[in-house]
């Protein structure tokens, strides 16, 4: 029954994306859009298949997912971190809050330019780009996560005479851990996003400086290589993380 | 004493930006790089741009961008996510597609689109409306899950239609959640918004950022910075006093910090 069910979804699922790939073939074949700014999705998919069996494409997406996940670790630490420090201490928290209340909703890509000046156009830039933007929902969650714990957790466990420091590690950061994966998840994809926008704004290599190179040449179907490239990236990275979410939350009841 | 708490509760962001500018006066001090000015040199470039017309024309259009996409967005997704919620076929058949369009930047959408409808307001209105859609989907679609069964089990027992309960039940106990959806809608509108008008550059305060890096007008770059994050901050603040005002039934439990003593 369960299985059943899990297919009946998963086939239900897979019926807008193939409506949209036939609305796409049939634009192309029914000429609404010439095939120069829409190319035919097999072509697109032959092509795909193509650039990934070259190698300066996989350099491409190498040089991408070497920025995704420096920023994206850097943010996971950082977000935790500061996260579980403002929720445990009073002082921190007077310090963090202001702080995060302004620096949060600040459109991070208005910094890339500083960043460029600053650090130059290397990876130092882009992970910090990418870095900054997934900070702030991993850090919000893992403070809401931390401060809604029970209280009487807390006490009990300090009642069976564990220091507060252990506290901290037993039952707070397990206790917060399905909201801190759930930040984490908005920060990958946030992380995905913004590796490629820095990509096309300044770069020599990485998946976003193909699909401007490719503007700049008119070429539409490598525009398009890439464009699916990165969405595929975030589906197996997201898979990935729920994989790990499941395997640390597996013994809380419901997930 | 309790409002000389308050006004120090009030004070606090705004300590935070003199910190932050602080921080950065004494950074651009002992890095001494031309390309860094420092805080009061940037912020003596702010009133030069906010006084020309030209850079008003520009940031107040794409201000009106944003504010066409992100309410068009808004006004589409909301349902859309509260119908995901709540009828397990329609979350089945739109989630896998929101899933595989989630982490495709929208704004590298742009070039494509440019190319089939042009460089002008409807390319980037366009973006901006992607852009801000699916965040809040994603947390009506979460806030409508949530809903305790009893409380629609008792509205149906009542009477209620399922419009009604719809719009009665659901949407109000969502509410706290599809507005948090809605201020990272808003951010992100904001970060399309900028990345749009750095692609096609054409108007907005994106095209002034870029333009000026690349003519190695430094002040300007960070004037500009200074103005698009007082942007960002501001529609923040405004949102979270909307916010506060909607919902205040649901606020108190995240504010309690932790006692470990």
């Amino acid at each position: 029954m369960n299985a059943r069910t899990a297919i009946v979804d998963l086939l239900l699922g897979l019926v807008p994306l193939a409506l949209l790939v036939a609305l796409w073939q049939a634009l192309v074949s029914f000429g609404y859009a010439p095939a120069t700014l829409l190319p035919p999705p097999g072509l697109v998919f032959m092509r795909l298949a193509q650039q990934l069996v070259s190698l300066t494409f996989q350099h491409e997406i190498a040089a991408t997912l070497f920025r995704l996940f420096a920023g994206f670790s850097i943010a996971v630490v950082f977000g935790v971190g500061i996260g579980l420090a403002a929720a445990a201490s009073p002082p921190v928290n007077a310090v963090i809050r202001p702080l995060v209340r302004v620096l949060a909703p600040l459109p991070k890509v208005a910094l890339y330019p500083a960043l460029l000046l600053l650090l130059g156009f290397g990876h130092e830039s882009k992970i910090t780009l990418v870095a900054a933007d997934a900070l702030f929902p991993i850090l919000l969650s893992t403070y809401y996560g931390a401060s809604t714990v029970e209280q009487k957790l807390i006490w009990s466990a300090l009642a069976a005479g564990t220091s507060p420091r252990a506290v901290l590690f037993k039952v707070v950061l397990p206790g917060a851990a399905p909201s801190i994966l759930t930040g984490c998840r908005i920060g990958l994809v946030i992380s995905c996003v913004v590796v490629f926008l820095a990509e096309m704004i300044a770069s020599t290599d990485g998946l976003g400086h193909v699909l401007v190179t490719a503007a700049r040449t008119f070429r539409a179907v490598d525009m398009f290589v890439p464009l699916i490239m990165i969405s595929l990236l975030g589906l197996v990275l997201n898979g990935l993380l729920q994989g790990v979410r499941s395997y640390l939350l597996r013994g809380f009841p419901e997930v | 004493m309790i409002s000389a708490r308050t006004l120090v509760a009030r004070a606090a962001p705004w300590l935070a930006c003199l910190g932050l500018l602080a921080v950065w006066q004494v950074g651009a001090l002992a890095l001494k790089n031309d390309s860094f000015p420092t805080a009061l040199q940037a912020l003596r470039a702010v009133p030069a741009i906010v006084s020309d017309k030209e850079a008003i024309i520009n940031i107040l259009a794409s201000l009106r961008r944003m504010s066409i996409g992100f309410g068009a967005a808004v006004l589409v997704s909301i349902p859309l996510g509260l119908l995901m919620g709540r009828n397990r076929a329609v979350a089945s058949f739109f989630n896998p597609l929101l899933m595989v369009v989630y982490p495709v930047p929208k704004a590298a959408l742009m070039p494509i689109i440019m190319l089939w409808i042009g460089v002008g307001d409807l390319s980037k209105t366009l973006v901006i409306f992607l852009g801000v859609s699916l965040p809040v989907i994603y947390h009506s679609f979460e806030g409508a899950r949530a809903v305790e069964e009893k409380m629609l089990w008792s509205g149906a027992a009542m009477g209620l239609s399922a419009a009604e309960r719809m719009l009665r039940i659901v949407l109000p106990a969502a509410l706290p959640e599809i507005l948090t959806g809605c201020r990272t809608g808003l951010v992100l509108a904001l970060i399309t918004m900028v990345t749009s008008e750095m692609i096609a550059r054409q108007s907005g305060a994106g095209n002034i950022l870029f333009n000026a890096l690349d003519m190695g007008e430094y002040e300007i770059v960070y004037a500009m910075i200074i103005i698009i994050g007082a942007m960002g901050i501001c529609f923040d603040a405004m949102f979270e006093l909307m916010r506060a005002r909607l919902v205040r039934w649901s606020e108190p439990q995240f504010d309690i910090p932790l006692s470990f003593s």
